[in-house]
């Protein structure tokens, strides 16, 4: 397959990659929490995407409410777990992270929500049109994924660095005592951060079930670690960091897979690049100190 | 006597920040000051001579061995014993269990830190003793994190006596104590000078280092600027310009 | 007296998680490291035994015995990212080591592939076979109480104090002469060979393994057990083991929705007791050593 479509198949699949990235950030930038939970927030927003897309047909609008009721999850999460163990050893979030991982994994699993089985979704390229030029070609489906991820990103940019909320984030994830001792109100910006960032992996729970035409209980599993992965390699907590390590996985997997093939599957290819990672610049490709 | 402990023209480069130039110093058995305004490379070169940071440039000689870019635990099993600026207790440890730690570095190399108990009653009696000679003997079955700051740093110094120095570096020993206790303490270091250990102190408090020590090393942005007896130290005009900030 | 078959099965499967509860206690507990990587060395384990026996033909106590060895030494290789990074990273790290490995058993033939080993014969010992049924059942448990004992043992030497203190601060330990990388590689493999020979048991009792019984899922279970119980106690992991590994299995009365629980056991119990369920601080220990404490000397209170 050429050079160009390759590039660009990867960029379509970094997307996938991003929203979900960004958002876990985001949390363990102000919180310092590994939030495995947020894999179980992207399948609940899928979810809900097909929920509202097979009630009323339109993508738009199940992409809304699925960002909205997963915002809403996820600051209920932080709100009945991660609020009190702020100050507890690391461990603590962590394990209350996994446990609510396996809880929501197995409800969702049960037949009254999701079921054992996968769903189709089949949104289509939500009414976009196909792309073509010289050097690749874009389905309608992700076009639609490139136009929704880089709307939110430009979205999120602009609430982090022109709104009171996003500058008190970002001082709080530089120093959180420092920022409660300005003035920031941690648990405002602490909740607001959960919702963006929970909205975020919805979304992206959304646009992968439209992509795949395909929504099941497990679904937030890899993603979830490939995010973790990519978070990493962009220096926890830094935002262009994580869309620059999110395009350079994504390339890496599309390339090595193309010339490997089956030696190690793509997955495993993600975590030896994260142990190599951790080994030799373990504090990613723009984190600081 | 303490074998010499040489510094030459140490430099340390952190990114664009040059903490030490050139910095050379000797010492032998004394009690020596280090003092300099803020930021002045003190616990910088701290951490040079005991092995937590390389020198980017320069050598520290100890015994004349080369003793740069080694690591903390071999310094420490060479001689070379000090304590932190903020203190670090093993909070979670007993006051006992602290010092017991330090007398762990003849055991910890090798397998025989796999064959025997660290709680004997030849090792917990020669803490005692260590705990009694600083005074800490009360606070015995403690937990470390409770004791107040100004015990806490007195603690941390009989964990690095353990260890058995030869040359023993405090830094900012008497932050945060009372002009009581600052005087216990100096009395703690003469008595050390005298059982043959040779110290380095970094102090902000002037009243304090000037009385203790025999000698001052002046560090002003990275640099020796001023050496010599505390008198002629406080005389000097580089010394004052430097706190003042000229 | 007939034991059921079926209890029996639940009663070794505990015995060997609380080896592997125990044996992660040791790196994650005393040395401080934390590892969502276990199960790699659980697996490594159930491996070499497996081929040692399949492949070469080796009786029963070699194979453990191997497994135990290799384990420990590959413990030791894939410890070292923890000589680099540290909390969080190292976290991610073992998780990233975990996944490979289970990859490396997945993909290459050596190893079986996605089918796994199986027929791995019955343990033996002067012709006597068994596997299964009491006499592995007292095997497993035997197995338990070494790891136990060595996790007693470590504790009691500087080799235990050094541990605990590099958990406590990297750089005070240092400065009191702990060659803080030479303890942590210490740390994973007496960690590793001790999950390796629960895998050889794990492995000879099933009597075949796959590749995604070892999966970081499991890593996350074994932590689980660790932290549920106490971690860094001795007596925690042994608790926190038999209760969440029998747990899925009693609560099969709650039928399909026993993950579920589990999950939510697992939120409450670092919601209310974060110091785990025997833990020093625990409600419960607090009141079970309040039994066995002497009442202290009375002369300090009033004058």
């Amino acid at each position: 397959m050429p050079f160009m479509q390759n590039l660009s198949n990867a960029v379509v699949l970094a997307s996938t990659y991003i929203l979900m990235a960004v958002g876990l950030t985001m949390v363990y930038g102000v919180l310092k929490v590994l939030h495995i939970a947020q894999a179980a927030v992207y399948t609940i927003g899928a979810f809900i995407g097909l929920l509202v897309f097979t009630w009323v047909g339109n993508f738009w609008l199940a992409l809304a409410a699925a960002m909205l009721i997963s915002g809403v999850i996820g600051v209920l999460i932080y709100r009945l777990t991660y609020h009190y163990m702020l100050d507890a050893p690391r461990t603590v979030p962590l394990i209350a992270s996994i446990g609510m991982f396996v809880m929501f994994t197995d409800l969702l699993q049960k037949d009254f929500l999701m079921g054992p089985y996968q769903k189709a979704l089949p949104a289509g390229g939500a009414g976009l049109p196909a792309v073509k030029t010289a050097w690749f070609s874009l389905a309608p489906k992700q076009l639609l994924i490139l136009v929704v991820t880089a709307v939110l990103l430009v979205a999120v940019y602009f609430i982090l660095t022109r709104t009171r909320i996003g500058l008190g984030w970002q001082a709080a994830a530089m120093d959180r005592d420092m920022a409660a001792a300005v003035g920031v109100n941690l648990n405002r910006v602490i909740a607001f951060n959960f919702f963006l960032g929970s909205a975020l992996a919805g979304a992206a729970g959304v646009l992968v079930g439209v992509y795949n035409n395909s929504v099941f209980a497990t679904m937030g599993d890899l993603p979830s670690y490939k995010a973790f992965i990519i978070i990493v390699l962009g220096g926890m907590g830094s935002l262009p960091g994580t869309i620059v390590a999110s395009l350079l996985l994504a390339i890496v997997e599309n390339f090595l897979v193309a010339s490997i093939g089956y030696v190690l599957p793509r997955d495993a290819i993600a975590f030896l690049v994260l142990i190599l990672m951790l080994m030799f610049r373990p504090h990613g490709l723009f984190g600081q100190e | 006597m303490s074998p010499a402990l040489d510094i030459q023209q140490v430099s340390k480069r952190f990114g664009g920040l040059q903490a030490l130039r050139d910095v050379s110093l000797q010492t032998e058995r004394e009690i020596l000051g280090l003092i300099g305004p803020n930021g002045a490379g003190k616990t910088t070169l701290f951490n040079v001579i005991s092995g937590f940071l390389p020198p980017t440039g320069g050598e520290v000689h100890y015994a004349g061995h080369p003793i740069h870019g080694r690591r903390p635990h071999e310094i420490v099993a060479l001689g070379i014993a000090r304590t932190f600026q903020i203190v670090k207790p093993f909070g979670d440890l007993t006051v006992l269990e602290n010092v017991l730690s330090g007398y762990g570095m003849s055991y910890y190399p090798g397998w025989r830190a796999f064959l025997e108990r660290f709680r004997t009653p030849s090792s917990e009696a020669a803490a005692r003793d260590l705990l009694e000679m600083t005074g800490l003997i009360a606070w015995v079955e403690a937990e470390a994190s409770s004791l107040p700051i100004g015990l806490q740093r007195r603690l941390e110094i009989a964990r690095a006596l353990a260890t058995g120095p030869e040359i023993l570096l405090l830094d900012e020993p008497a932050a945060g104590l009372t002009a009581q206790e600052a005087e216990e303490l100096a009395a703690l270091i003469r008595q050390l000078y005298e059982q043959g250990i040779g110290l380095i102190v970094i102090e902000h408090n002037m009243t304090f280092a000037m009385n203790l020590c025999q000698r001052i090393i002046v560090l002003a942005q990275g640099e020796v600027i001023a050496e010599g007896s505390p008198t002629e130290v406080q005389a000097n005009e580089q010394v004052i310009n430097a706190y003042l900030g000229r | 007296m007939i034991i059921g078959g079926y209890v029996i099965s639940v009663a070794v499967f505990v015995g060997i998680w609380v080896t592997l509860a125990l044996s992660l206690n040791i790196l994650t507990g005393y040395a401080g490291q934390v590892s969502l990587g276990h199960a790699a060395f659980f697996g490594i384990g159930a491996y070499t035994s497996a081929i040692l026996s399949l492949r070469y033909g080796l009786p029963f106590w070699a194979d453990l015995l191997g497994a135990i060895v290799v384990t420990g030494l590959v413990g030791m290789v894939l410890g070292l990212p923890s000589l680099r990074v540290r909390h969080d990273f190292l976290v991610l790290a073992t998780m990233g080591i975990n996944f490979v490995v289970v990859a490396v058993f997945k993909y290459v033939d050596f190893f079986g592939g996605a089918m796994g080993l199986v027929n791995i014969p019955a343990p033996s010992i002067l012709g006597y076979s068994f596997r299964g049924g009491t006499p592995y059942l007292l095997l497993v448990w035997a197995f338990a109480f070494l790891t136990w004992l060595v996790s007693w043992y470590v504790s009691r030497t500087w080799t235990g104090l050094a541990f605990n203190i590099l958990r406590i601060d990297e750089d005070a330990a240092a400065a009191v002469g702990v060659s803080v990388p030479r303890f942590k590689v210490y740390a994973f493999c007496i960690s590793a060979a001790l999950a390796g020979g629960a895998g050889s048991l794990y492995g000879h009792f099933i009597g075949s393994v796959f590749p995604d019984t070892f999966a970081f899922v499991e890593s996350i279970a074994i932590l689980s057990m660790v932290i549920f119980g106490g971690v860094g106690t001795l007596r925690g992991p042994i608790l926190g083991a038999i209760i969440l590994k029998a747990a899925p299995e009693l609560l099969r009365v709650v039928g399909s929705y026993r993950f579920t629980l589990y999950g939510g056991l697992l939120v409450l119990m670092m919601l209310f007791q974060p110091m785990g369920l025997l833990g020093d601080d625990s409600f419960l220990w607090r009141n079970l050593t309040r039994f066995f404490h002497r009442r202290p000397e009375a002369e300090e209170v009033v004058s």
